[in-house]
């Protein structure tokens, strides 16, 4: 009988536990892909009795796309300031001293449920020794308008999922197309959020500086942004997904399509950016062939994932 | 791969039910296993061979056949329907393999000498454990009774088979009082690679097996006992020769308690309760295919918690056995595949995306007796199924907003008359069943195929199958002759089958494309088979069969991994204490096979087989020892049902030596 007891423990013990661990796949894209909720406050600038304070995800300007909620106070009266009209106009300086911008909502809106002033700026580039940005802000209160400048700095986006891109296309015209969401994609279908913008090439001669019609960004209306997503890992062959959407601007300006994401690891976003007319004017269809061991070929127009 | 030991009728199941409920009634007072309406027990041996592999036992039966992905853990076929279309327990109890590439199925997570005898029924006659299409394959745990003068038992087999240099041990002990019953068991088999008629060696079909097992049973009354039992089965370092992908581990626990109580009087003669747990693990390996592109851990475990619950009633010529099953389960696999840049991040999904299925049905089958020479069978079941997907994500890719929960109805009917006439029987029978989609066909996850080489998704919205069923069969005994025919046909609406889709791309870098698991309007089987034995003279016996099944789609287009028409024949002469027999087999060629579900035609190939066993005495113990070959022309070939067309073992010569104690 010991023997037996013995050796009923001795199974017991050897399978109650699994060799290998299963897999938590949620937890581990939660490792690999850090998601920012929280709003914190970026910088605060003091400007006579008032105290202007923006926040950003993660309390940090990134390279690409960055909501920005701006809050102004006047410090004698401990109140908010809510019918301001408040600019916001990022420029960069480089090494030669010339200036250049890049996308933003210029005239910030106010959010009345959340008592702040809401836009955002899409930062084509992080802060270096040579390029350093600075924030020509604006705003009112009693009929006054105050300036002020701000130093920022941007910082590399590591998160892959908030890649953006810059390119010119056929029609001459410069654009800029940011990631938005997801910020942390499942292996599933994923609502897919982009902002597409355009430089406006100024038409007047410079006048003051800063001189906002000399950096007008737009974000680009009524155009679509055709989307076919795929592993260019060499064993992956090519690898694509099914049931993707395309992605078509909503009410808020954003451009939404679907993704699909079949598996973990590194994924295109191959583009074709079609305008209003229907015109195809950047980005090449891929070869939708399954290619073994062959690296995806990447159309001109795209922008890679991670997760 | 032994056809040699299919010549042979060990299972007499659908259609002789009415002999054994008369020679099991007398016995009801024993506490033994209490089988009324059931099955005949057998020493798990082939004709051909005494030391067999469980697979090598099932292939005994005429209504299995296997697909083959290599030397071990064959996939059984019932009615030339796969492993998805049977329930497959063992004493009842569900237990699911935890590979999406069924490298295991049940059958190999027990052993010869741990096995009684296994149960096969043929179509709804099978659904006393759950709800089935093709029927139920039950395997029967060794189960000592009690007994008065205390008693030990045990045998040891021991031999070798030179083929593939297998070598094998296998022992096992019982113990039994009036109050206490022990049976253990122990096996270990080490195989290396095989070879092909053209002395080839066959890479990756080696294998290593390690199986226990232990039960024990304390009568608590007159009438009633308890019983503990468990299984430990670990596979390690099994070669797959048809697959991209190999085995280094898989495990399996599989415990269970059960309790008895018989009735000496009254309607309820038995009552068995089981609650039961098993858990598999299954960790396939590609380490040893350097020549694969991508280097891929797939990692798959299957957990199943159940209780079954047996009533046999008894009245003067109805004998009704109700049994209530119930069990949940829960398989998760994983693919993790490997960048070429190791650096990079490694690319994960789940091929079975934490499916739980809980089931619950209640299953009821009579025998009445309507004379001596006519016994009618009838019965039913109802289970509710229940599906949940943990990771319904993964599903929304190709099945945007399936839901994650999904909950059905499974109905069975059957009923079978049986007429026994002098020497002549016949019987006919019919069944009604619905099954639901296993967990791969409802929520595979790019699963791959290597036999038509396409990646396989799973569809959570399939419909049940529903099969209707008609059989019959006739037969002749006497003294010296038996011969015995069965048909059985199958219309099955909604059959799942994989087709092409024209969505998405592989995942897998040997796809070729992509299929989803989809029903057709309906496919039909036809299975014929026919048996013959005859003592020519006293010690000296033919047998003889002849089996044939067509499959075809709603298009009239063959399905998949049915059998050709094959034969067996095989004569066994008795000479004092030595045996002889020997054995022809084989398969005609395919006629009728299936390049739309990728498979290709097979030629005919013919087998011949050869054994020599002597029995003596070393002190008081029975021994026996046995000399055979299988494939003695060393004929290269490949059946229609070996994945990718592997070759099957050449010549084999196989020996073994048994004690009992
Ligand atoms: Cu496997």
């Amino acid at each position: 009988m010991k023997n037996i007891n013995f050796f009923v423990a001795a199974i017991a013990l050897a399978v109650t536990s699994c060799t290998i661990d299963k897999t938590d796949y949620e937890a581990e894209i939660r490792t690999e892909v850090i998601e920012h909720i929280n709003f914190e406050e970026v910088v605060s600038i003091s400007e006579n009795d008032y105290q202007i304070s923006i926040e950003a995800l993660n309390g940090t300007f990134y390279k690409g796309y960055n909501e920005i909620r701006v809050n102004i106070s006047n410090t004698q009266t401990n109140e908010d300031l809510s019918t301001s009209d408040v600019t916001f106009l990022p420029l960069v300086t480089n090494y030669n001293g010339n200036n250049s911008s890049c996308p933003h909502q210029y005239s910030l809106d106010y959010n009345t449920a959340e008592n702040y002033y809401d836009g955002y700026v899409v930062f084509t580039n992080i802060s270096n020794d040579s390029e350093q940005w600075k924030l020509y802000m604006s705003f009112t209160d009693n009929g006054e308008t105050y300036a002020v400048t701000q130093n920022i700095l941007v910082e590399e986006q590591v998160n892959k999922n908030l890649n953006m891109t810059t390119f010119t296309a056929n029609d001459g015209e410069q654009y800029f197309i940011a990631l938005v969401a997801p910020q942390q994609p499942k292996i599933a279908e994923n609502e897919l959020v982009a902002g597409i913008y355009k430089y406006n090439q100024p038409t007047n001669e410079p006048g003051t500086f800063p001189d906002p019609s000399q950096f007008s960004y737009t974000a680009v209306s009524d155009y679509t942004l055709l989307l076919d997503p795929r592993m260019p890992e060499p064993s992956m062959g090519n690898h694509s997904s099914p049931n993707n959407e395309d992605l078509t601007q909503q009410d808020d300006g954003l451009y939404y399509g679907v993704v699909n994401y079949t598996m973990t690891g590194n994924w295109t976003l191959n583009f074709r950016l079609q305008n209003q007319f229907g015109a195809i004017i950047k980005g090449t269809e891929v070869s939708t062939e399954f290619t073994p061991g062959v690296e995806g070929a990447r159309s001109e127009l795209h922008i890679d994932i991670l997760f | 791969m032994r056809f040699n030991t299919l010549f042979i009728v060990l299972f007499v199941g659908l259609f002789s039910t009415a002999q054994n409920t008369k020679k099991k009634k007398d016995s009801i007072i024993a506490l033994d296993e209490v089988q009324l309406i059931t099955m005949i027990k057998k020493k798990i041996e082939t004709d051909m061979k005494m030391a067999v592999s469980v697979d090598e036992f099932l292939a005994s039966s005429d209504n299995i056949s296997f697909i083959k992905r290599g030397a071990f853990a064959w996939e059984p076929l019932l009615n030339n329907m796969s492993s998805e279309r049977s329930t497959i327990t063992i004493d009842g109890m569900h237990v699911f393999g935890a590979c999406t590439d069924k490298m295991d199925p049940i059958t190999s997570y027990v052993e010869s000498n741990n096995l009684d005898a296994i149960d096969i029924k043929s179509g709804q006659e099978g659904n006393m454990h759950g709800a089935t299409v093709a029927g139920s394959i039950d395997l029967k745990r060794k189960s000592t009774p009690f007994n008065l003068p205390k008693k030990w038992n045990g045998a040891y087999q021991t031999g070798f088979e030179f083929n593939n240099k297998q070598f094998f041990n296998l022992a096992n002990a019982s113990y039994s009082s009036d109050k206490f019953v022990a049976d253990g068991s122990l096996a270990y088999r080490k195989a290396e690679n095989y070879s092909d008629g053209n002395d080839d060696e066959v890479a990756h079909s080696q294998f290593t097996k390690f199986n226990a097992s232990l039960g024990l049973a304390y009568k608590t009354s007159d009438l009633s006992s308890v019983k503990v039992e468990a299984i430990y089965d670990e596979a390690k370092d099994v070669g797959y020769p048809a697959l991209p992908m190999d085995l280094w581990l898989s495990r399996a626990l599989i415990t269970s308690a059960t309790y008895k109580q018989l009735f000496e009087e009254g309607l309820v003669r038995a009552w068995d309760t089981k609650v039961y747990f098993n858990a598999i693990e299954h960790y396939m390996d590609d380490t040893t295919r350097p020549e694969n592109l991508v280097h891929m851990d797939m990692p798959g475990w299957s957990t199943t918690y159940g209780l079954l619950s047996n009533i046999n009633l008894q009245s003067n010529k109805l004998s009704s056995e109700i049994q209530l099953n119930a069990y949940n389960n829960l398989s998760t696999a994983e693919m993790r595949m490997y960048p070429q840049d190791r650096s990079e991040r490694t690319m994960f999904a789940y091929s079975w995306p934490a499916v739980t299925t809980t089931f619950a049905g209640l299953s009821i089958n009579n025998a009445w007796e309507i004379s001596d020479q006519s016994l009618l069978n009838f019965g039913g079941s109802l289970g509710v199924n229940y599906n949940h997907s943990k990771y319904v994500e993964f599903n929304w890719i190709f099945h945007p907003g399936t839901p994650q929960e999904k909950t059905r109805l499974l109905p069975s009917l059957h009923a079978g008359y049986e007429l026994n006439i002098n020497k002549f029987d016949f019987s006919v029978g019919g069944g009604y069943g619905h099954r639901v989609p296993s967990v791969s066909e409802g929520y595979g996850y790019y699963i791959y195929n290597s036999f038509d080489r396409y990646d396989y998704i799973g569809n959570p919205d399939l419909k049940n199958e529903i099969s209707y069923e008609g059989n019959a069969s006739a037969g002749f005994t006497d003294n010296k002759l038996s011969i015995q025919a069965k048909v059985n046909y199958f219309y099955i609406q909604n059959y799942i089958i994989g087709r092409i889709l024209s969505l998405g791309s592989p995942m897998n870098y040997q796809s070729v494309g992509v299929k989803g698991y989809t029903s057709l309007d309906y496919s039909t089987l036809f299975n014929f088979s026919l048996n013959g034995s005859y003592s020519i003279l006293n010690n000296l016996h033919w047998k003889g069969t002849l089996t044939y099944a067509r499959g075809q789609d709603d298009n009239g287009n063959n399905l998949p991994f049915i059998r050709p028409l094959s034969y067996q024949t095989a004569l066994h002469y008795k000479y004092n204490r030595f045996n002889f027999q020997t054995s022809i087999n084989g398969d005609l060629e395919q006629i009728n096979y299936s390049p739309e579900y990728g498979e290709d035609q097979t030629p005919q190939y013919t087998m011949w087989n050869l054994s020599a066993d002597y029995t003596f005495r070393i002190a008081a113990y029975r021994t026996v020892v046995q000399v055979g070959a299988e494939n003695i022309l060393n004929e290269y070939y490949s059946t229609y049902a070996d994945w990718g067309n592997i070759p099957r073992m050449g010549r084999n010569i196989f020996t073994s030596l048994k004690f009992n104690f």
